[in-house]
């Protein structure tokens, strides 16, 4: 039953997804829908499942229970099914993770060639192409060591687009940054946003989740505690923990 | 920091400025040699003792050294009993190589960072990089005293010299031809050594042997002993257990066990019916057996010091376990252990020396054969043949630990 590329329906569901470490349940029965095009930002205290859940939707966890569709692909433990989302699914990491042992271009080109099986010539057009988007194409050949932080992020941004996906999540971009290369960041990841490009982001950042965030998801012990717009949410939220939540970081 | 984006190759690292601070040679001497009493009795004794024995040594070499048995026997260092008739055949095959790895060598200019480039250039970098090399062919044009080997060697070198600068030539793209070129030239110098009547590897002996034996044993054994690394990390157990089963065997069995069970015992494991192989195979099949397992051992530990994420980053982006390890893992993982594993090298390329032990005449054994010669026996010449063997090996594992510098700071070692 799971159709691939149906362009009706939400672009991800999450069904009763449960996940546990060992004895630790970090997942109780999370439920979440992801519109086509919209941006969800999660918020929630350190240990919440915010993370746990972003990396659920491309299979870096496996969830224990529940469902998750992408796109109207149901996860499965068959590697290929889940190859199939991973190229649909684009991931943005708190530590960047760039390769060090290849250039900028390479970084970029890399998927493009080894899962889409673009040609060389082709890879590095779509690679320049994102470069330009997260403006940096004149580092394309420095390796990810001489860049700085907010440059390997932009470059992580670009690489994860260069494979076109569908969805975009980002576990925490701009935590390792330094101040003044934040904005660097969150630009590239506005301009995304108003792209039309549907994101999960797990973020921190107020201005960037009331700029773009069309629901704020709040997550606290595993569990989705409240879901709503980010007006309602920074200005009238409901529970009692995000009340508290909010108090401690605005 | 400008940027050519003209060109695909990757930029320079920049080099950090360093401090342009320089004693003078008096000050140097004062501040380091004669700072106190002590400091200046510690020089004084220290400088007699290495005048003494640099006296001695120089007195050993130019001297009282009878060098007429490494004179006599240069050859049979070289190839021992091969057949002078078919020396021309040893001599093509250097040729070919020493053009084609000449080429290799002018190519690889191009991929080089222009760091090393402005000494690339120059030509110093030659003689920086390959003076163990010339000193060797000095020291054997001085032992011959013969003007046919000096020529031979000076046209090595040219031949080298040649092949570099046709290689620079070569346009970036056809990097990838010179390379298939080049081990298509090692395959066709083997065969200009023993196709059509020539000398079958099993005759081989001397430091050509010496040779053949390090190098088949570092270029089977490298890819053997990733294989097994890998199968030691591997998911299913039955391979794994069988990596960790023969990694650990191996090691704890001394190499000269090794080489009486190849030279012994093979024939039992072989099945029924089959011809035992060569002396020199046994041999080379003990010595890529038992390096594997310590270059295995070697690469695990580079596997592991690449960061789980790294793993993440590729599987978030789609590719494939295979792909992942083979172009995201072990590229890490190799440069990592560039140095652990060159130094394995150059304990095979001595550890060689142990196929004397069963009865190959290697270099060392040439050497020991000199003093039971009847023109030389009883004279006590250790000193001298010895001597000159463990030149020949000094020389190769020098170059080999330089090489190693050099891999390192060219693949970035230490850059994250």
């Amino acid at each position: 039953m799971s159709e691939t590329g149906t362009s009706a329906g939400p672009m991800i569901v999450c069904e009763r997804v449960g996940k546990w470490f060992g004895d630790f349940q970090a997942l109780k029965t999370v439920d979440l829908e992801v519109d086509r095009q919209e941006v969800v930002v999660v918020m929630g205290p350190s240990g919440s499942g915010k993370s746990t859940l972003i990396r659920c939707i491309n299979r870096l966890e496996k969830h224990d229970a529940g469902r998750i569709v992408v796109d109207g692909i149901e996860m499965s433990d068959d590697l290929r099914n889940i190859q199939e989302i991973r190229r649909e699914v684009g991931m943005v990491f708190q530590q960047f993770n760039l390769f060090p042992h290849l250039t900028v271009l390479e970084n970029v080109t890399l998927a493009p060639r080894q899962v889409r099986h673009k040609p060389k010539r082709e890879a590095e057009e779509i690679a320049m192409l994102q470069l330009e988007r997260v403006q940096i194409p004149e580092q394309a050949l420095k390796y990810p060591g001489q860049l700085s932080g907010g440059q390997q992020q932009r470059v992580a941004i670009a690489r994860a687009l260069a494979m076109q996906p569908k969805v975009m999540l980002f576990d925490e971009p701009t935590s390792a940054l330094d101040p003044e290369m934040i904005k660097e960041v969150l630009d590239a990841m506005l301009e995304l946003a108003r792209s039309g490009m549907t994101m999960i982001v797990v973020t921190h950042e107020m201005g960037f989740a009331r700029e773009v965030a069309g629901r704020m998801v709040f997550m606290d012990d595993g569990q989705v505690v409240e879901i709503g717009t980010p007006e309602h949410f920074f200005t009238n939220p409901r529970e009692e923990r995000t009340k508290k939540f909010l108090s401690q970081i605005l | 920091m400008a940027t050519d984006t003209s060109t695909l190759e990757p930029l320079p690292i920049p080099e950090p400025d360093r401090p342009a601070y320089r004693a003078k040679p008096k000050d140097w001497v004062r501040e380091n040699l004669f700072s106190g009493p002590v400091n200046s009795i510690v020089t004084i004794v220290g400088a007699l003792v290495i005048a003494f024995l640099a006296y001695r040594a120089l007195r050993f070499l130019f001297v009282t050294a009878r060098w007429e048995a490494v004179h006599v026997n240069l050859t049979n260092y070289m190839v021992g009993g091969f057949p002078r008739d078919e020396l021309w055949r040893l001599w093509a095959a250097v040729y070919l190589l020493t053009l084609l790895g000449g080429m290799r060598w002018g190519v690889s200019v191009h991929r080089t960072r222009p760091t090393d480039g402005r000494a690339e250039a120059s030509w110093r970098a030659p003689l920086r990089r390959f003076w163990p090399f010339i000193v060797f062919a000095l020291v054997v044009v001085g032992l011959s005293a013969s003007p046919v080997t000096a020529a031979a060697l000076l046209g090595v070198g040219m031949t080298a010299f040649i092949g570099r600068v046709a290689g620079i030539r070569v346009p970036p793209r056809g990097v990838r031809w010179v390379t298939i070129l080049f081990i298509l030239g090692c395959v066709a110098a083997f065969e200009v050594m023993v196709a059509f009547g020539g000398v079958p590897y099993p005759d081989w002996r001397g430091l050509m042997l010496t040779l053949f034996l390090s190098l088949g044993g570092i270029l089977l054994s490298f890819p053997l002993g990733v294989l097994l690394a890998l199968g030691r990390r591997s998911t299913f157990p039955a391979i794994r257990a069988l990596s960790v089963a023969y990694i650990e065997l191996i090691r704890g069995v001394p190499l000269i066990t090794l080489l009486f069970m190849a030279f012994l015992v093979l024939g039992f494991f072989l099945p029924p019916g089959t011809q035992t192989p060569s002396l020199v195979a046994r041999a080379l099949i003990a010595f890529v057996l038992f390096t594997a397992a310590y270059v295995a051992e070697v690469v695990r530990g580079g596997l592991q010091a690449v960061p789980n994420e790294q793993v993440e980053a590729a599987q978030a982006l789609g590719l494939s376990p295979v792909k992942i390890t083979a172009l995201i893992v072990l590229p890490q993982a190799l440069r990592a252990v560039i140095p652990a594993m060159v130094g394995q090298f150059i304990s095979l390329f001595k550890d060689t020396s142990l196929a004397a032990s069963i009865g190959l005449a290697e270099l060392l054994r040439v050497a020991e054969q000199i003093n039971g010669q009847p023109r030389f026996t009883g004279h006590g010449l250790q000193a001298e043949t010895l001597g000159f063997a463990a030149f020949v090996f000094w020389v190769g594992a020098y170059w080999m630990s330089k090489t190693s510098q050099r891999l390192e700071k060219r693949l970035g070692v230490g850059e994250r």
